[in-house]
């Protein structure tokens, strides 16, 4: 489970980019710093120092940014450091090469969340908070991402699975004190079962209101349609301005149809681009076609583009092949080269992307599908499996004649209780029999 | 000088199941009692047994205790507690007579082997820490290779009426200061309190107003060996507080002990005095009380639910207040005691104290409550005992928490320690659906031993047993389809899964017509009702026993040498609570209240990684 050591890792995705960032942690730290910056780190807690890095062999690597996290003001709890080379996949592998011919004892390169492992090790964070982190990062929904913060930022006791724990003590405590002290207060069978399908119908209730809301979307997708040469793909390059844009995971589909996400003005959007529509289709750009006319179900909005030799029945015919409805925008293109006299949109590519965003209106369409008010949710993912789990005990409960197989399964719900919020022990039930009810004589 | 093999040290519960079980297994008993008329006092409420406490009661039975059965000779009224639900949690209640119950006991001890001696333990002789003997005041020096104690209440008493203390044990004894001065010594000790209600004398009652609570005679008794009833059984009586009653206690906490802070000590939850019961409960419509009577023939009633530390004037005033109480004449007053206990974590798990070989604590001196956790208590010390002196043999299974009462007592008290007097409840177990009165001679029969029993009893529980036996291997021999279960109108799951007779028990009604109907076989309506319910439940021990496993699992990793403020991770709570509670094992540590999973991840770490460098 645990193996110590000090362990290494980019945190930055290793691609050309102005900058990749490595973090180390560890005992060896600040040993480490000390070889490859000839530098004493030790009083340099949280500073940003620029230094030059050295090989093993003593030649330059890079001159960078680092910085130094004192155990345990670190997120890990202890001596962490963070270097941001030049973004030179090449210098990276450098950086590790260098790191690896120091021949240091247990330096190794970090497993797949190991750094948020030591955080939790160490008291740093809860293992809620790490989970926090991680949604944060893969930013489930705007929504979730207020919720993640709450958690992250103030600490287990504002999960919403908070207050049903403070319930299950409660209903366990009262069907203990049914059976252990029967004679000391009127119990009542069907009472305690009532309330037990009460406490059921509000995680029902709880796991319906927060699901849409924690799965909610948050990405607008958008096709782009045309005939032929119409400037699909030129509008596709704008908008997913390749060389500025935040670019995710670039997937080159089939030759027919690129998709790819960016994000404007803080909104998340996917953008499709087709094949273009003529009259008549090769064998390769029919089969493009299809498999855009199948995808264009999933679709939230279309841009319908159009230019001056479009002809009525092209469009008539796209209509027809796509499920646009009124979830469209009518853009005319190449206004450069022709003159429209027609109300709709005109873009040429001699626009700026900022012009034509504004222009195709997206932060509108993205308001239209996407709702990022930020919804007040509770939960997030992993709370909400929590709570599948915990509606798998009802039917056996429910339909549950004895109270002492109630009361089992009612134990096992504890159980998995404790393991979210810590040990729910036999004293605590007692402390709420006790306050709870009148017991003894 | 004599020389006994076992020497005990006090004749309450505890104590009389030590010395008998000790004889029993062919030791040299000695029973030492300051008073010989308190051997076998019923010093409390006049009744045995009830939810959790029949638990223990009934594993005493089966080692060959004598709790149930001189409690079912002296018992004049019976009462099964959780009928409704499943025997699991089944708990018959017997009132016994107070009188009979002492003569009937001290007759019995009489007639067995033990050596019964009345004096006064002023020391115990140790050498090399290794017990030898105790010193009496007038016996003088007794030899003895090993020591229990079951003094009970004894150390450092203390008695009080409203603002009137007095120093002394129960009332009428006078505290053993030589002896505790020893334990004092040797021992880490715990001050706790207790209370008893006042004595009323029955014919000052007016029984005429009040709802009778009659005897249930449905043939279960405390004992798995009784037949019958041995005495004229008679009622029980309910009255309450009132409106009136809670504005006299309401306006006299100032002269409550407890409640002018002169005692301090933790008071018992579940046992809470009528104080308390107005304090945090005075809403109610009234509190119950029931009248028991101590006897067949004894003037007095026991006013079960009123016990308090008020002024005398003030309990007199309270209680006239109460409907049929209206005239009543008391002839004691309640009283809160306050009282040292050992600390159990002095205990190894076999009850022998940690320091001094050979030297086994038991009952009430462990901070627990209860005849029956008493009893339970000397019969697991003495056999412990023995195992010590006569290598007598027994698989330690037995005694673990998942097998029975009395291991969860030990397992709580020896690893958690106490924080108010220790009382049985069946939710204390994990494996509650399995630890049930009527298969405890099922759950010890690695230990159950011809010579703790006399003849017939012995001869009975072998037929049953082997009788069971033969029924259950009957049933399993017998195959049912759905198809065939649906003919007789048996509702299963069409899953073309073949069931036998053991297994489609659970779908039945638990009556012997039916049963004689379905499987041919004749079956008393006990047997059936336990079979019935192994069926039913079958499924349920497999999963009590994975959640134990999955407890349990951790008990390997020790946690006895670490300083635990040396890891610096731990936040202050956690560390004030593993300091409190020094959990052996991580196993242990994981039962505490409040630790984390995270708070284990630490200590496994720091155990791992402890020497290597790490941060």
């Amino acid at each position: 489970m645990f193996s110590p050591g000090t362990i290494y890792s980019n945190i930055t995705p290793l691609v050309k980019s102005p900058v990749i960032g490595y973090r180390i942690s560890g005992p060896d730290v600040l040993d480490i710093l000390k070889k490859l910056t000839k530098r004493n780190f030790s009083r340099e807690h949280s500073v940003i120092k620029v230094v030059k890095l050295y090989n093993y062999v003593g030649e330059i690597l890079d001159k960078c940014s680092v910085v130094y996290f004192k155990s345990p003001k670190s997120f890990t709890g202890e001596d962490v450091c963070e270097i941001f080379l030049h973004g030179s996949p090449l210098i990276a592998s450098q950086l590790e090469q260098t790191l690896k011919n120091f021949k240091i004892p247990g330096l190794r390169l970090a497993k797949n969340g190991e750094f948020s492992f030591r955080s939790v090790l160490n008291s740093k964070n809860s293992l809620k908070q790490v989970k926090a982190i991680n949604a944060i990062i893969s930013n489930e929904s705007f929504s979730s991402l207020e919720y993640n913060k709450k958690l992250l930022f103030g600490g287990d006791v504002l999960s919403g699975l908070a207050p049903l724990r403070e319930d299950i003590i409660n209903l366990f405590s009262e069907i203990t004190a049914s059976i252990d002290f029967v004679d000391d207060e009127d119990f009542n069978f069907k009472q305690i079962k009532e309330k037990i399908l009460a406490f059921y119908l509000k995680c029902n209730n709880i796991l319906l209101n927060n699901k849409s809301k924690v799965n909610q979307k948050n990405i607008c997708k958008v096709m782009l349609i045309g005939p032929v040469n119409v400037g699909k793909s030129t509008l596709f390059n704008k908008l997913i301005d390749k060389d500025r844009a935040i670019v995710t995971d670039i997937k080159g589909t089939t030759r027919d149809i690129l998709s790819n996400k960016f994000i404007f003005d803080g909104k998340k959007f996917e953008i499709f681009d087709t094949a273009g529509q003529r009259s008549k289709q090769g064998k390769i750009e029919k089969y493009g076609y299809k498999k855009a006319q199948s995808i264009s179900k999933d679709m939230d909005h279309f841009f319908v583009l159009a230019d001056k030799n479009t002809k009525k029945s092209d469009i008539k015919q796209l209509f027809d092949d796509f499920p646009v409805g009124n979830n469209h925008t009518f853009i005319l293109t190449k206004s450069d080269q022709y003159q429209y006299k027609s109300k709709n949109i005109k873009i040429s590519q001699n626009h700026d992307r900022d012009l034509i965003m504004k222009k195709i209106k997206v932060s509108q369409i993205h308001k239209k599908y996407v709702s990022y008010k930020n919804q007040k949710i509770d939960f997030n993912l992993e709370e909400i499996d929590f709570l599948e789990r915990i509606l798998e005990y009802k039917h056996d409960i429910v339909k549950e004649t004895d109270i002492l197989i109630i009361a089992q399964l009612m134990r096992n719900i504890l159980d998995d209780f404790s393991f979210e919020f810590g040990y729910i022990n036999n004293e605590d039930v007692y402390d709420r029999v006790f306050s709870n009810f009148c017991i003894g004589k | 000088m004599e020389h006994y093999d076992i020497l005990v040290i006090g004749a309450g519960h505890a104590g009389i199941e030590a010395a008998n079980i000790s004889e029993k297994y062919g030791l040299k008993t000695a029973l030492i009692t300051k008073n010989y008329s308190d051997l076998g006092k019923l010093s409390c409420n006049p009744s045995i047994g009830g939810v959790g406490k029949t638990h223990i009661a009934s594993e005493v039975d089966i080692l060959g205790g004598v709790i149930c059965k001189i409690g079912d000779k002296s018992a004049i009224h019976y009462r099964v507690l959780n009928l409704s639900k499943g025997p699991a949690v089944w708990g018959v209640r017997a009132q016994i007579d107070r009188d009979l119950y002492s003569k009937n006991m001290q007759k019995y001890v009489k007639s067995s082997k033990i050596d019964l001696i009345e004096d006064e333990v002023i020391n115990i002789i140790e050498k090399n820490n290794k017990v030898i003997g105790v010193e009496c005041a007038n016996t003088g020096k007794i030899k003895s290779k090993a020591v229990i104690l079951t003094t009970g209440t004894f150390l450092n008493g203390k008695i009080y009426f409203g603002k009137e203390t007095k120093e002394a044990g129960r009332i009428g004894n006078s505290s053993s200061k030589e002896l505790a001065k020893f334990i004092n010594k040797n021992f880490k000790t715990m001050r706790l309190k207790t209370g008893t209600p006042p004595r009323i004398y029955t014919k000052s009652i007016n029984y005429d107003i009040l709802e009778p609570q009659p005897s249930e005679n449905n043939g279960i008794f405390l004992s798995y060996f009784t037949k019958q009833n041995t005495n004229k059984n008679i009622n029980c009586f309910i009255t309450k507080t009132n409106n009136k009653t809670h504005k006299i206690i309401r306006d006299n906490l100032d002269k409550s002990a407890m409640y002018s802070a002169i005692i301090k000590s933790q008071g018992v939850r579940y046992c809470p005095s009528i104080e308390d019961k107005i304090t945090k409960f005075g809403d109610r419509n009234g509190h119950n009380i029931f009248l028991e009577p101590e006897g067949l023939n004894s003037e007095l009633v026991y006013p079960n639910g009123i016990s308090n530390s008020l002024d005398k004037k003030i309990q007199l005033k309270f209680l006239r207040s109460i409907k049929g109480l209206e005239k009543c004449e008391v002839d004691q007053f309640g009283y809160a005691v306050e009282y040292d206990s050992v600390d159990p974590r002095e205990l190894k798990n076999n009850f022998e104290t940690k320091k001094i070989e050979n030297f086994f604590l038991a009952g009430q001196i462990n901070g627990t409550t209860g005849y029956e956790e008493a009893a339970g208590q000397g019969i697991y010390a003495a056999i412990n005992a023995a195992k010590r002196i006569k290598k007598i043999k027994f698989n330690n299974k037995v005694f673990e928490r998942d097998n029975s009462y009395i291991g969860v007592l030990v397992d709580d008290l020896t690893k958690l320690g106490i924080t108010e007097p220790y009382r049985m409840f069946t939710s204390r177990a994990e494996n509650r659906l399995k630890l049930r009165t009527d298969n405890s001679y099922e759950r010890f029969t690695d230990i159950i031993n011809p010579i703790t029993f006399n003849k017939n009893d012995y001869t009975l529980i072998s037929k049953n047993i082997k009788n069971e036996k033969k029924i259950i291997d009957k049933l399993k021999l017998l195959k049912f389809t759905p198809n065939s279960l649906m003919k007789k109108n048996v509702k299963v799951k069409k899953d073309g899964k073949v069931r036998n007779g053991f297994e489609v028990l659970k779908f039945l009604d638990p009556t012997p017509p039916i049963f004689k109907d379905f499987f041919n076989m004749n079956i008393s309506q006990k047997l059936l009702t336990k079979i019935f319910f192994d069926s039913k439940y079958e499924v349920f021990y497999e999963r009590e026993k994975k959640s134990y496993d999955q407890l349990n699992k951790n008990k390997n990793m020790k946690l006895t040498n670490i300083d635990f403020s040396q890891i610096p991770s731990l936040s202050k709570e956690i560390l004030e609570k593993l300091n409190k509670y020094k959990p052996e094992n991580l196993n242990d540590a994981g039962k505490i209240s409040g630790i984390t999973p995270s708070a284990l991840f630490q200590i496994v770490k720091h155990k791992k990684v402890k020497g290597t460098k790490i941060a």
